[in-house]
């Protein structure tokens, strides 16, 4: 029993007249409460593994549970569902929607969920505070610097309450202090309310902010360790 | 995903878009503008038309010499001598034609008039005294003539206001003597002016006894129309009838095919203009639909673009578990509204422009022109245009909501 398991996972491409192997038999799986931080360099099929595990597409061939059940056997209404309810989704672009306040993007995710809009206000309030964001509720992305966009998408991604986090280079187009910031977040969501969170990162220094390091080279897996001296985001002195 | 947010949705999709909005709704907004123009300024024409046959009486009919003009080449044969004083006698006769009320035959010519070196042009109308009763002309100064003037072809006249104007300025021309082909009329009577009646200006037109403008002016034996009534409206159909029985003896007709002659009552008229009027409305209105199309068509070409703009937004909301259908609902909603909004928009200018046009015509044209909302015409408007959205909008709805979330988080 496992929260995410890969077996075998391929993804091609077609591209031009050849094909491109972004992943080539990948197989792992995730425990619920994890913190596991993905690696490998440009190219490598980081994105497109976090695209698999997030339903955004679908593998070449390999089996992919999620929650025991195997991918296939979802309709595209249960993804959507599953990607509105038990996922949330923090990309490189952050992603927020142009002229709309901090707290309507944060709000986005309710619009296609179950969630009475009586509880919208409170539930942004929550996830606004948990980013530290509440000073900014009614800015617009274009007055936001790129740390406070990207914490504008993690409370985005957490006001559905999911139970992982699939982050994609957070911190790529941050500086390291706006980037400490994120990290110390999603730290905190996963010691404080043990959500299972699946970061992307090129960056040792970021990626030993999680419990579990993978890192995957040319397709491949190359080594699935343990992190023994984990970063803590409040630990002042490894601020860079 | 409600009602609500779903309309909430598409109105922020449009107002950040604005002039874009603004300029894809512009086709939708001229082709609903004209549309109730052509509504309203065609029923307007309609309600003109009919209130000036109206003018000449619904009991009236027309009897036309001649056989009834079946193609435009046909015309000559209208212009025919075939009614002459003994048909006006035998429908005289009570028992020929038992329900008719009055009699008048009528010719019509162009003749110059003379007086101390003015000249005038109008139209010359031969008639009796009746004419006064079936237009609803009475003379604002003397009398029209009588009928022992008619039977003496008495060289009287009754000039309209406008030949008034131009052959005696301001003085008064009450039995001044003018020339008409070289014989002297004297002045009787002076009409009001009163613009347009049925087909008719009197204002320029002179009035003379049907006989005198037979025998001195035309030198013709024949009239050009007769002008019947009937006892009451019921009676208009029994009454053509026997007019019609009446003249083919009178003519020894005995194959209908053969009239030299045709009917024509108040009714006929009014029916065949108000079918040309709505035929004219049809096919204008069936020109600004083609713009309509055209609007929509526009609307799908910005539609496209705009989805394809908007790639990142639909990844984005297909990511955070919007479904294929929450993002075909969106854009398809968005293009309803705005077509719906550029259908009201042109609603109401259409609306503001023909009446515009119906002060214009009514205050500063003395046209007697009648106003009116053209509400089977806003409602089909507004309707339309929604309909367009949807059918226009439906395209790139759906390539918005086939693509790929991944394919759309890419794009950059
Ligand atoms: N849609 C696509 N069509 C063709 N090739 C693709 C497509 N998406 C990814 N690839 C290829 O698959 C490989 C893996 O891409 P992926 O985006 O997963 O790399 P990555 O590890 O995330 O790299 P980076 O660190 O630069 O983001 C690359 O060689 C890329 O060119
Ligand atoms: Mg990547």
């Amino acid at each position: 029993m496992s929260f995410i398991k890969l077996e075998n996972i391929a993804k091609s491409y077609l591209y031009g007249e050849g094909e491109v192997h972004a992943l080539r038999g990948v197989s792992f799986s995730i425990d619920k409460g994890e913190f596991v931080a993905i690696m490998g360099p440009s190219g490598s099929g980081k994105s497109t593994l976090l695209q698999i595990l997030g339903f955004l597409d679908k593998p070449t061939s390999g089996k992919y549970f999620f929650e025991d059940k195997i991918s296939d056997s979802y309709s595209d209404d249960e993804i959507a569902r599953i990607r509105n309810e038990k996922m949330g989704f923090i990309f490189q672009a952050f992603n927020l929607l142009p002229r709309t306040t901090v707290a309507e993007n944060v709000k986005l995710p309710l619009l296609y969920s179950k969630i009475k809009e009586n509880e919208w206000n409170t539930l942004a309030q929550k996830a606004i505070e948990q980013v530290g964001l509440t000073h900014r509720v009614n800015h617009e992305p274009s007055r936001l610097s790129g740390g406070e966009q990207q914490r504008t998408a993690i409370a985005r991604a957490l006001i559905t309450n999911p139970e992982v986090i699939f982050a994609d280079e957070p911190t790529g187009n941050l500086d390291s202090q706006s980037g400490h910031l994120v990290m110390e977040t999603l730290q905190k969501l996963n010691e404080e309310q043990g959500r299972t969170i699946v970061l992307i990162t090129h960056e040792t220094h970021t990626a030993e902010h999680a419990q579990r390091i993978i890192k995957i080279f040319d397709g491949k897996i190359e080594s699935d360790s343990i992190v023994k001296n984990r970063r803590k985001a409040n630990d002042m002195e490894l601020l860079k | 995903m409600t009602l609500k947010h779903a309309f909430k949705t598409a109105f922020t999709g449009l107002k950040t878009n604005k002039s874009r909005s603004a300029l894809t709704v512009l086709g939708i907004v001229i082709g609903i503008t004209s549309i109730i123009m052509i509504m309203s300024i065609g029923q307007g024409a309609q309600d003109l038309i009919l209130s000036q046959i109206q003018g000449m009486g619904s009991k009236t009919i027309v009897i036309i010499p001649g056989r009834q003009a079946k193609t435009p080449s046909d015309f000559a044969q209208t212009l025919s001598n075939s009614l002459k004083e003994k048909d006006l006698a035998a429908l005289q006769q009570k028992n020929n034609v038992p329900t008719l009320g009055q009699i008048m035959p009528v010719v019509i010519g162009a003749e110059t008039l003379y007086y101390q070196g003015n000249t005038d042009q109008p139209t010359v109308f031969g008639a009796t005294d009746l004419i006064s009763q079936f237009f609803d002309i009475y003379p604002s100064q003397g009398n029209f003539f009588t009928d022992d003037d008619v039977k003496s072809h008495s060289e009287v006249a009754v000039i309209g206001s406008k030949v008034k104007d131009n052959l005696f300025g301001a003085s008064n021309p009450m039995g001044e003597t003018i020339k008409i082909k070289n014989r002297n009329f004297r002045i009787i009577g002076v009409l009001p002016s009163k613009g347009q009646v049925s087909f008719f200006n009197f204002d320029d037109s002179v009035i003379v006894p049907y006989t005198t403008a037979q025998n001195y002016l035309f030198g013709i034996n024949y009239f050009n129309r007769i002008i019947v009534t009937a006892d009451s409206e019921n009676d208009i159909n029994r009454t053509v009838d026997d007019i019609t029985t009446t003249l083919r003896n009178s003519h020894n007709i005995t194959d209908p095919s053969k009239d030299d002659f045709s009917i024509e009552t108040q009714a006929d008229l009014a029916s065949r203009l108000s079918l040309i009027t709505t035929i004219l409305t049809l096919f204008l209105t069936a020109v600004a639909a083609i713009s309509l199309v055209v609007g929509g068509i526009g609307i799908m070409n910005i539609m496209l673009v705009s989805v394809t703009e908007r790639t990142r937004e639909i990844g984005l909301r297909k990511s955070l578990g919007a479904t294929g259908k929450n993002i075909l609902f969106q854009f398809l909603l968005e293009s309803v509204l705005l077509t719906g909004i550029g259908g009201i928009i042109g609603v109401i200018l259409g609306t503001g422009f023909s009446f515009l046009i119906s002060v214009i015509l009514s205050k500063f044209l003395a046209v007697d022109w009648v106003f009116g909302f053209p509400i089977t015409g806003a409602v089909i408007g507004i309707l339309v245009s929604g309909i367009i959205g949807l059918i226009f909008g439906l395209y790139p709805a759906r390539q918005a909501a086939q693509k790929s979330p991944i394919e759309a988080l890419r794009y950059e």
